[in-house]
Formats: C-alpha cells, sequence, structure tokens
C-alpha cells in the first residue's frame, strides 16, 4: 500500500508517478510529486517508480518566490 | 572582539506616539552630514495614497533627489519602512522592512523587501519609516531607542568591518541584557569596495543564542550606505503583542491570522517543507524543467545539479525554528551551524552561516558551474559578512566566466586567475578582492554594465557578444532563473521597474510548465495583475511567500489557481482588521497600482523608465551561441517548424540561430506594446496623464515629469 494525500492506494511492482496520476483520475496538471522526502518533476513522471509503503504528496505548485 | 568606543555626539529626546490601527502617522529624518535629526508627520493624503511601506519609502525619496542626484550624493536618501501590517506577531510573515535609494547599479529606485526584526521595531519605536542622508566624515552609528525615546547620532571607531562580528558585537552593546530588543542594519566592507553591496538586518535567534540576519539585497544599497559613512542603524524595542499593532479589529484580525498560520502549519510539511528546508526544493524542479541556470545562463540544466539540491541541504540546515519574524509558521531562514571556511579571515573557525536560499544556490553555484554545495555555504557566508549580493556576485561572476572562456579576457587581464566555470577557489578569491577593492575582484564587484564598458574599453573585448550575453538589464543582474522558454518571464523580467529581479512577476511555472496563460492578451494580463498585487506585499510590510508558496488543498479547483483567491480573501480581511479601511482583493491591486505607477514615472523623473529601458540582453530570450542552439536542437527546430512554420531544410545552425532571434526579439516587442497597454501606458511605456488621473497620483510634479516627456 502507498499513501497518497492521505488515503491509502493499492501498490504493485513497477507502479509510476504517471501510472497514479492516470488511476487518480485527477486533471490537474501536477508539476511536482514528493515521494516521502525526495521531489519528482514532471518530466522525470514516467520513468519513477513509486516505491511499497511511500507516502505520496501532490505538490499544487502553481508560483512562488 | 575589537576594542572599539561609541561617542554620542548628538541626542534627541522625543515622546512615542501610540500605534493608532498600524501607523505611527510619522516618519523619521537623519541627516549625518549636520547631525540633523526630525520628526514629520505624515499627511492624510499621503497616507491615503501610498500606504506605508514601499510608497511611503518612495515618496520620501521622491521629495529628497532631484532629478540629476546621483546615487553617492549626500542628498541621496536611504529609506527604510515596515507598513501598516508589519509587526504582527500572529499572521504569518509580517515582519519584513521595505529598503529604497538611488541605485549605484541603475542609477533609479531601487527596492528590497527583507525580513529580521528592524522594520517593526522601527514603527514600534514611533515610526512608519526612516530617512537617511548626508554623509558622515566618520564612522556613524543612529540609534533609535523606541523603549526610552531617545534617538543617537554615535561616531564609532574600533569597530569590525564584517557584518558577522559586527551585527554581534552591537546586538550585545545595545541590548540591556535583552538581545531580543535589538535590529542591527549593517553592511560591510564589500559593500564599500564594490557597487553591488546589501544590508544585513538581524533578527534575534533566542535558541541558538545570537543575532542572525538575512538581506537586502539587490541594486547596491549597501554601497550606498557604506559611502554615507554608516556603519550601523540600530533599532531598540521591547515586547510584541498582537496588540502592539493596536488593530482595528483585534476578534477578526485574530480569526483571519489563526486560518492562515493554521494552514501553512498543516500543508507546509505535506508540500514544500520550507520549515525544513527553506527554498532548496527549487534546484532539483528548476533543473528537472531546464529552468535552472548554469554557466551564466547558456542552459538550464546540469547532471550535478542535485549535489546542491534539497536532500543535500536538509542534512546540512541546522534544525530547528528559523522563522526571521516573530510567530511565522513559514520559517524558512535556515541556516548552518558550526561551519568551517577554507579560506578568507575565516578560515579555519567555526562559525553560523545564515542560508543559503535558492537564488544564492543558483548564483553561486550552477550558474557558476560549481556543484560543490559546501564552496556554495562558504560564499554565501562570506558575502554576507562582507556586505555582498550573492545575487550580484553569481551572476557578475558567471559573465566574468564566460567571457574568460570566451577568450574575451585571459590572466593578464584577471591578474593570474583561472576563471574557468567550476573555478572554486577563483570564485572565492574574487569574493576576498571585492571585500578590499582589490584585484580583478574590484572590477566584478561594479556589476556587468561596467564590466562591458571596461572589457570593451581597456582589453578589446567584443561588445557585441557581452551585450548578448551580460545578463543585466537595466543595470541590474538577473536573479537566477532561465527565461528563454518563457516569454512571460522575459516580460517579467524586462518590464520590471528596478530591473530584472523575479520579486514583481514569477510567471514561468504558470506559462511554460503549466501553459495557464497562451496568448499575448493573457500574457499582458499576467504581466499586470502578478506585478500589482505583489507589490501590495511591500507596502504593508508583508513576505509574498504565505501568499503562494503554500497552497489550499482547494485551490486547484478555483477559476484562477494560480491567484490563491482564498488568500486573496484572507490579505483583504487582514488589511481591513488592522487598519479599519475596509478592503476587497481588488482594493488591495488598486493600493499597489497607484505605487508602482508612481514608480514608473519615478524613473522617468531620473532619466530612464521608457520602452528603450525595457530591453533585454538576447541570451533572455533565446540561444545566443550555436552550441547552445545545438544542445536544444529538436526543441528549438520543432518551435521553428510548427510554431513559426519556418522550413528549416539544408539551413546551418547559424541560418537557423538567426531566424529564431528575429521571431523572439518580434515576440518580446509585441508582448511589450500588449503589457503597456493593459497598464494604461504609452507605447513608449510612459504612464498616460488618463491613468494618473484615474490612480490619483496627478500631483504638481508628477504632471511636470510627465509633460518632460511628452505626455500631456
Amino acid at each position: 500500500m502507498i499513501k497518497v494525500a492521505g488515503h491509502s492506494i493499492e501498490w504493485r511492482e513497477g507502479m509510476t508517478i504517471s501510472d497514479l496520476l492516470g488511476e487518480l483520475n485527477d486533471p490537474y496538471p501536477y508539476a511536482v510529486v514528493r515521494i516521502n522526502e525526495a521531489y519528482i518533476s514532471r518530466p522525470n513522471f514516467d520513468k519513477t517508480a513509486i516505491p511499497d509503503d511511500a507516502e505520496v504528496y501532490l505538490i499544487p505548485m502553481v508560483a512562488g518566490g | 572582539m575589537s576594542d572599539y568606543t561609541l561617542k554620542v555626539t548628538k541626542t534627541l529626546d522625543y515622546q512615542r506616539p501610540e500605534i493608532e490601527k498600524g501607523y505611527t502617522d510619522q516618519t523619521l529624518h537623519v541627516n549625518i552630514s549636520d547631525a540633523d535629526i526630525a520628526i514629520n508627520p505624515v499627511e492624510q493624503k499621503i497616507k491615503d495614497t501610498f500606504i506605508g511601506g514601499k510608497g511611503y519609502d518612495l515618496w520620501l525619496l521622491w521629495n529628497a533627489v532631484g532629478s540629476d542626484t546621483r546615487w553617492d550624493d549626500p542628498q541621496n536618501a536611504i529609506c527604510i519602512a515596515c507598513g501598516p501590517l508589519g509587526g504582527t506577531p500572529i499572521y504569518p510573515g509580517s515582519g519584513k522592512s521595505i529598503v529604497t535609494t538611488l541605485s549605484p547599479l541603475t542609477q533609479a529606485p531601487i527596492d528590497s523587501n527583507v525580513g529580521g526584526y528592524f522594520g517593526p521595531y522601527l514603527k514600534f519605536s514611533g515610526f512608519d519609516a526612516l530617512q537617511i542622508q548626508g554623509k558622515a566624515s566618520r564612522d556613524t552609528v543612529v540609534f533609535i531607542d523606541g523603549i526610552d525615546g531617545q534617538i543617537q547620532i554615535l561616531d564609532a571607531a574600533g569597530l569590525p568591518e564584517n557584518a558577522y562580528e559586527l551585527s554581534t558585537l552591537l546586538t550585545d552593546h545595545f541590548a540591556n541584557g535583552k538581545p531580543r530588543n535589538i535590529s542591527v542594519v549593517s553592511a560591510g566592507p564589500g559593500a564599500q569596495n564594490t557597487r553591488i553591496g546589501c544590508l544585513n538586518f538581524t533578527w534575534y535567534d533566542a535558541k541558538r543564542k545570537r543575532a542572525r540576519y538575512k538581506q537586502a539585497g539587490r541594486g547596491g544599497i549597501g554601497t550606498v550606505f557604506a559611502d554615507k559613512g554608516l556603519k550601523a542603524i540600530v533599532v531598540r524595542w521591547d515586547t510584541v503583542t498582537a496588540d502592539t499593532n493596536n488593530p482595528s479589529n483585534k476578534g477578526k484580525l485574530k480569526e483571519v491570522a489563526k486560518l492562515h498560520s493554521r494552514e501553512i502549519v498543516a500543508l507546509d510539511p505535506k508540500q514544500n517543507e520550507m520549515a525544513r528546508i527553506g527554498t532548496t526544493h527549487l534546484v532539483t524542479i528548476m533543473n528537472d524543467h531546464d529552468l535552472l541556470p548554469t554557466h551564466n545562463f547558456r542552459y538550464g540544466s546540469h547532471s550535478a545539479a542535485p549535489n546542491l539540491g534539497q536532500e543535500v541541504f536538509r542534512r546540512l540546515f541546522d534544525p530547528g525554528f528559523d522563522g526571521c519574524w516573530m510567530g511565522c509558521t513559514v520559517a524558512c531562514s535556515h541556516g548552518v551551524k558550526d561551519f568551517v571556511p577554507l579560506t578568507g579571515p575565516f578560515k579555519g573557525e567555526k562559525v553560523f552561516v545564515d542560508g543559503p536560499e535558492y537564488e544564492t544556490v543558483a548564483g553561486c553555484g550552477s550558474n557558476l558551474g560549481i556543484f560543490d554545495p559546501h564552496t556554495v555555504i562558504e560564499l554565501n557566508f562570506y558575502c554576507d559578512a562582507y556586505g555582498l549580493d550573492t545575487i550580484s556576485v553569481g551572476t557578475g561572476v558567471a559573465f566574468a566566466m564566460e567571457c574568460y572562456e570566451m577568450g574575451l579576457i585571459n590572466q593578464t587581464h584577471t591578474g593570474g586567475m583561472d576563471l574557468s566555470f567550476g573555478n572554486r577557489l577563483s570564485a572565492l578569491e574574487i569574493v576576498h578582492q571585492m571585500a578590499i577593492g582589490e584585484g580583478f575582484g574590484q572590477i566584478i564587484g561594479q556589476g556587468i554594465r561596467k564590466m562591458k564598458e571596461k572589457f570593451a574599453g581597456d582589453f578589446g573585448a567584443d561588445p557585441g557578444i557581452m551585450a548578448d550575453i551580460g545578463m543585466e538589464a537595466k543595470g541590474l543582474e538577473f536573479s537566477e532563473y532561465m527565461t528563454k522558454e518563457s516569454l512571460a518571464q522575459q516580460g517579467g523580467y524586462g518590464l520590471a521597474l528596478k530591473g530584472p529581479q523575479h520579486d514583481e512577476a514569477w510567471l514561468i511555472f504558470l506559462d511554460m510548465v503549466h501553459n495557464f496563460m497562451p496568448t499575448f492578451e493573457d500574457k499582458a494580463e499576467a504581466l499586470h495583475w502578478f506585478p500589482m498585487f505583489r507589490t501590495w506585499f511591500s507596502l504593508c510590510g508583508l513576505c509574498k511567500l504565505p501568499w503562494n508558496d503554500i497552497i489550499p488543498e482547494d485551490n486547484k479547483d478555483t477559476k484562477e489557481p494560480a491567484k490563491v483567491i482564498k488568500h486573496l480573501q484572507w490579505y483583504a480581511d487582514y488589511f481591513s482588521s488592522v487598519t479599519g479601511r475596509s478592503s476587497t482583493p481588488d482594493d488591495l491591486v488598486a493600493m499597489s497600482e497607484v505605487v508602482y505607477n508612481f514608480q514608473r514615472i519615478f524613473n522617468l523623473k531620473m532619466g530612464f523608465g521608457t520602452r528603450a529601458h525595457d530591453a533585454l540582453p538576447y541570451r533572455a530570450m533565446g540561444p545566443v551561441t550555436e552550441l547552445e542552439y545545438e544542445s536544444r536542437a529538436e526543441r528549438y527546430d520543432t518551435q521553428l517548424q510548427e510554431k513559426y512554420k519556418v522550413d528549416i531544410d539544408g539551413k546551418s545552425t547559424a541560418e537557423k540561430l538567426a531566424i529564431m532571434r528575429q521571431l523572439r526579439e518580434e515576440q518580446y516587442e509585441k508582448l511589450q506594446d500588449a503589457v503597456y497597454e493593459r497598464r494604461g501606458w504609452t507605447s513608449e511605456g510612459i504612464p498616460t496623464v488618463a491613468t494618473v488621473k484615474r490612480l490619483g497620483i496627478d500631483f504638481d510634479m508628477v504632471l511636470e515629469v510627465l509633460k518632460a516627456n511628452g505626455v500631456q
């Protein structure tokens, strides 16, 4: 199992961030996702596998500074 | 610590006024040429029009200087103000000071928004703003004692040169056993010997029992400070509570403050962890999106960038509460404990380093081809201690390094120094040279615009290529974001009033990553709204980070997520509850529009502020060299073919580069047209008479400046 925004989701081997976002059916264009303490950017969503028991945070980054 | 003396030469006793709804309604004026101290009331019209903070600063500065005043004239003023909301200890990010002066880099008004306790303590001591003019013949300290109601001017001798030791010493000297009651503003020897000096504003870290500091970095304000003979300005104030501002509606204030404060506590750990890692999370995110400047903004990413990322600084930062103002739950002012420099006067000693933040990491790290965090920390430490702006240092050294690698300058010019990208010891040596005003560091310390003149005039370097790769606009060095692929951010930098600093408009993510503004009109609207709203924080004494760096979970479902509408309403409620002036979010933007246009006309008064002054170096818009083009050839080829319908078959890289340049420069011109129109300016970028009348700044002196520039 992994935790995404506080909710438990079934984990499977090789599950990428892109896979997860597809399953969540959330249309928001996330640019950054945090897996535990690691910040992953959109260009790496396809190639970043989520480990089992991970805590995943969807970062709603729009601006800053 | 050195033996020192502080001798009082002038004292003024004063009766401290009660704070009324966030205001004292008076300003303090100190002329250190003749040790004159005056306290002036703030007229209601000025209060209503300029709100406070940067608005008050600009009003004071406009009236202090003439159109022919230069940065190093005694008439030039350094103005420091808080704002009506500043000093509220229960609302996150409410302790900012805003500093303005005529810049040694741009010759025009510069402003900087800085943390630390000074601004709030100044206000609680009885003054909405401080104006310092004149020049002292001896080292001078100004002491504002809000507890005893006394202002002193002191002759100083034997004080430390560097801000690191000076801040500690003066905190101890004036604290009377309570160091938390003190805030010190100081510069340093680098500020004296360059044009890129910063100011250090202290806050007292009770847990670590030390004075720490934040920097008013941009535009050489520290250089003006040092040139005046000022060693420090010190303020002393007592306990701060939610009542100290005497808010109009304390109940409403507490209610909205609690909402925002608790939201940050709940969401920051789930989002950017700023209370743990500051802004260092941005390093790898920018790198992944090809937005992290490397090698003088040639490229936006590098395989070694993670060495400078949050995973490293998470381990290097000393854990603990690091808020630069009381009660701030963002608390992003992290530092490195027991750091041991390898070079310079503190070599081998354990020091505490305040920072680094993202800008310093990118400027003094990746943009120099340096991917060693310890070198970045050491550069950070010495820049602060010497009173140097880490952004101008980083961008300036990066330019010199590229000139060196291009063969535009060589070791006969650098004093034998190898200035190749990535040379850590050379970067450190340059900073030490800046501090003493000697060697090639002294030349770099004059800023990129002066470097370009010298390299062309004295060293025979090609001015054309330097115009393209010298990352300055209006005379100010760029802050640390790549803009080649974001037209909106090109406008965010090029159209910024003071020069290319991201605090006016940070639109890269909205434009390039999210594509929220596909048309010229969309971009023009963003380049109207965002600079206006972001200006408002500096009118009120606030930090912008709580607005849009920690975001409500339902924000993504709102109509305009980039504006973080929920927080806009909270800020309107905050302003209303402190000042008693009932305000909506649109009212806040309207307040800023007044001050923003006034600053644009102030630029005009000083001989700038037109379309020509909003020009950018080409590297901000696109690839300058064939190497840059070829490094992202697929991206550029695709753009030429699909976006611009150019047939590239058989064309050389040089030919494609030239076509790309023409197209991108045309785009920027069109953007200027659209933004000027949206802002109510002429096609030359000057506010119209109708605009200044609508905004209520149709003062005679404003209309005279417009008339002198053909607008009536």
